[in-house]
């Protein structure tokens, strides 16, 4: 009841231009945006921060692990090349009417090969490059490669274990799966 | 009331029309500034838009809801102000000159609400000067028991006594009254 006493006091008139400007403050819609998008604000920079932290921690791991594989390389190329029990065999090919090489560092001591394949013409889509043995026992598979884009490839084979002695090398086109016997197109042969 | 709930944005303008004198009347008598005043009136109907659902019939009319609205506010501008060493002087001014109610002017009868008005201020008016004067800081200046035992250098006891009847005889008087925007 005590509420009734505002009554009590005598109206004033409102000047005219007061309503419009109430009015128009009471209607007008809450804007929520700003709120919203302060919230979008801080939800994409949490976001982006979160996404920039496990990505650098990603890409951090990726070079460790990229680094650790590089220096092996090095090591084993290094090994190869230095190493006087390591004979340098370079074989020119001819792939695709286009002319390229095969380099061998067979290593002797280690029973192991270093082979880098430059300017071989890239495979069709159901074929490889196959690297044979030539030993006293017969052919034996070395490696299939499978070679989709125009660039040099290197690669490591250990020799053998079982007792052949292996008395050249070869590469035929086989099917993209490898075969177990050369069949296709020859690129070259080898004798050491 | 429905149409508010509503929102229906005619209804809003009509209870402005309505209501907007006696928000500003009573924020005016309690701020003593135009300005000011016509904030209270910006805010309480904001707020009364805004919030009308919280608004329970069953607990009291609009209107009174309504001033209620305006005296918080009001009372808040002057608990802001209090700190304002200007406005205070001015303040004590107002205050010396307005203990007792004032006159309606007589171009004022057209306000919608006038009978009301008259029914309000004539409940205030047959109260004793004592306890109308309790009412009044009680009511228009926002003061506590003990302040205004303060300011009128009377028991604490005092003060409440009167207070509770006068809000006695208030109620006795104003029980009848409705809302006119019902």
């Amino acid at each position: 009841m005590i509420d009734w006493l505002g009554m009590a006091v005598p109206p004033r008139m409102p000047r005219p231009e007061l309503k419009g400007r109430v009015l128009a403050r009471a209607l007008a819609r809450r804007r929520r945006w700003p709120l919203a998008l302060a919230a979008a604000f801080v939800v994409a920079v949490g976001g982006g921060a979160w996404w920039a932290y496990s990505t650098i921690g990603a890409l951090e791991t990726e070079r460790a692990r990229l680094a650790t594989r590089v220096a092996a390389l090095e090591d084993t190329v290094s090994s190869f090349i230095r190493d006087p029990a390591t004979r340098l065999i370079q074989v020119p090919v001819s792939t695709g009417g286009r002319v390229g090489s095969v380099t061998i560092f067979a290593d002797s001591a280690r029973h192991r090969w270093l082979v880098r394949c430059d300017g071989l013409a890239p495979n069709a889509k159901d074929q490889a490059y196959q690297l044979w043995f030539i030993t006293d026992k017969g052919t034996q598979a070395a490696a299939v490669m499978a070679m989709d884009r125009d660039q040099p490839m290197v690669m490591v084979l250990e020799l053998p274990q079982s007792g052949e002695r292996v008395l050249g090398a070869a590469m035929s086109i086989e099917p993209r799966a490898g075969s177990a016997s050369p069949s296709g197109p020859m690129v070259f042969h080898l004798e050491l | 009331m429905r149409r508010l709930k509503a929102r229906d944005e005619h209804a809003l303008s009509e209870l402005y029309d309505a209501l907007a004198p006696w928000v500003l009347g009573m924020a005016y008598r309690i701020l003593h500034d135009e300005d000011e005043a016509e904030e209270v009136v910006g805010d309480v109907f904001v707020k009364v838009w805004r919030h009308v659902h919280r608004h329970d019939p069953r607990r009291g009319p609009l209107v009174p809801w309504v001033l209620s609205i305006a005296r918080n506010r009001a009372l808040d501008g002057v608990r802001r102000r209090r700190r304002w060493w200007r406005k205070a002087e001015r303040w004590g001014q107002a205050q010396a000159a307005g203990d007792e109610i004032e006159n309606p002017a007589p171009h004022e009868a057209a306000v919608p609400g006038w009978p009301l008005h008259r029914e309000v201020h004539a409940a205030l008016a047959t109260l004793p000067h004592d306890l109308r004067r309790v009412v009044m800081l009680a009511y228009f200046e926002g003061l506590s028991h003990s302040q205004i035992a303060r300011r009128l250098q009377q028991p604490l006891g005092t003060v409440k006594t009167r207070l509770r009847a006068a809000h006695q005889k208030l109620t006795d008087r104003l029980e009848h009254l409705k809302d006119w925007l019902e």
